[in-house]
């Protein structure tokens, strides 16, 4: 599964963790989590992060 | 809706909120306290701008471009010149990350992002390790030492020059352009004072502009920071020169100048807390949280930053014209109990979510991991050298510079290293 990057703090979205302090599994995908999700680092929409290729 | 309709505004003054006074300087929280509760969002007859405490108020504010970063949105802005009679300081601010439009700011960041990125600021830990096992050496185990003079307004400075790849025996040159580039954009001083730290900035800037042009000479531009901002690209889009020295020069006033603060406030925040500082040597896993939540709680900026309206209206009751400057009172918000349980109690384990210490959306501080890294390698080699260390006379004989630009800042900081008296125990 890819991981993602807010292009505007670097925080990194790694589905195999998840964010289980926040209710999102491990397992869950970019793609999956809701359209009103924001970065938790800097309050980002979800169209402010991008594949991270690292 | 009739002009009886409108609510009125909401002021404050100096009386209640003097950024500048020595008593202010020294204790701020009664003033931040009031703010938040009484005034949260209010005109500030004697500074005339809005002035915007809150936490809620401030996170929306954040997120809201209608409240623009753009110094050239400011009634009072100079006129706008033709490129062609810009200097290289208003060339770069124009193509800064502070100047251009919510589009080309999203670019900007996703080019200069893999520059910040945390994998590439966890690697900076190497290059700048060694600077501060020298400043450590440098003091020795004397019973005490002053911990701005031989930490805070040195290593910063010193670990910014490595990192963008310049000598650093070229401190002072860095420290000083870092300091003209801040003043150069600060709206509360005077125009005279600002134009003579514009015209103080532009060595630093064709310095820089220099160093660019040397490196894209280069059949590879480099590994270190300013190569990677040549090489930034993405999808055949890439920086012009004057992008990449709006980005160095931000990342040296932010390295430097603030970087200052943030270590002279995190030894004070550490050492006046020895149960935290206990905490933290117990479990240096809690670092990066310590980090955030010292800054936090030590809260050193007098007049954090501003924002411009872009645009007439209404916000939170209150009728805002386009031109007009707002105070984002970060530090405020940073105390505001609404939000934060204790927020006077340093807790290095506390739940951060949330929080506004970098800011919010799209501006929130590039710099973040940077100040992550540089903060941490300094505590840990501060618990290292002195694990017992506490503040001469319970405060550290704490002295402040009243004439700051921007900080709360200390210029004296006194530590009790308690070397001699653990060798005697031993």
């Amino acid at each position: 599964m890819e991981k993602w990057i807010c292009v505007i703090c670097g925080y990194i979205y790694d589905p195999a963790v998840g964010m289980p302090d926040a209710g999102i599994a491990a397992g869950t995908r970019f793609e999956d989590l809701p359209e009103d999700w924001m970065c938790p680092e800097c309050g980002s929409p979800k169209s402010a992060f991008e594949v991270y290729v690292g | 809706m009739s002009a009886s309709n409108t609510p009125a505004r909401i002021e404050i003054d100096g009386k209640i909120f003097n950024p500048y006074s020595r008593d202010f300087i020294r204790s701020p929280w009664a003033t931040w306290d009031r703010l938040v509760k009484e005034f949260p969002v209010a005109w500030h007859k004697d500074l005339s701008m809005w002035v915007v405490s809150s936490h809620d108020a401030l996170m929306d504010m954040l997120k809201d471009n209608r409240f623009s970063t753009n110094y050239k949105h400011w009634e009072f802005a100079p006129p706008p010149k033709p490129v062609e009679q810009q200097n290289h300081f208003e060339r770069a601010i124009d193509a800064g990350l502070f100047a251009v439009d919510p589009l080309q700011h999203l670019r900007l960041r996703k080019l200069t992002m893999p520059a910040f990125s945390k994998p590439v600021m966890g690697k900076i830990d190497a290059k700048i390790r060694d600077l501060i096992t020298q400043c450590f050496d440098e003091i020795g185990t004397p019973d005490q030492f002053d911990a701005f003079s031989m930490i805070a307004e040195k290593l910063p400075v010193r670990s910014i020059a490595r990192m963008v790849g310049v000598p650093t025996n070229m401190e002072s040159f860095f420290h000083d352009f870092a300091v003209n580039v801040v003043k150069s954009t600060r709206i509360n001083l005077p125009l005279k004072e600002r134009e003579k730290a514009m015209q103080d900035t532009l060595p630093g800037f064709q310095y820089f502009l220099d160093l660019i042009k040397e490196r894209r000479a280069l059949p590879h531009p480099g590994e270190d920071f300013v190569g990677q901002l040549v090489a930034a690209s993405d999808n055949g889009d890439s920086l012009n020169d004057y992008q990449i020295v709006s980005v160095i020069q931000a990342v040296i006033v932010a390295g430097s100048d603030t970087a200052t603060d943030l270590h002279t406030y995190a030894i004070q925040g550490l050492l006046s807390n020895p149960d935290q500082y206990q905490l933290l040597r117990q479990k240096p896993e809690l670092m990066e949280n310590a980090i955030i939540e010292l800054l936090r709680y030590g809260a050193f900026g007098k007049t954090p930053q501003f924002r411009f309206v872009s645009e007439d209206l209404e916000w939170r009751g209150q009728q805002f014209k386009k031109g007009q400057s707002v105070l984002i009172n970060l530090t405020a918000a940073w105390m505001d109990d609404s939000k934060w349980e204790n927020p006077r109690k340093l807790d290095i384990q506390r739940r951060l979510d949330g929080n506004l210490v970098f800011g919010a959306g799209a501006h929130f501080c590039i710099g973040t991991y940077l100040v992550r890294v540089q903060g941490g390698l300094m505590i840990q080699e501060l618990m290292k050298r002195f694990p017992n260390a506490e503040l001469v006379n319970g405060n550290g004989d704490v002295e402040y510079d009243y004439n700051h630009h921007n900080a709360r800042r200390i210029n004296r900081l006194l530590v009790k290293t308690n070397v001699e008296a653990a060798r005697k125990a031993a």
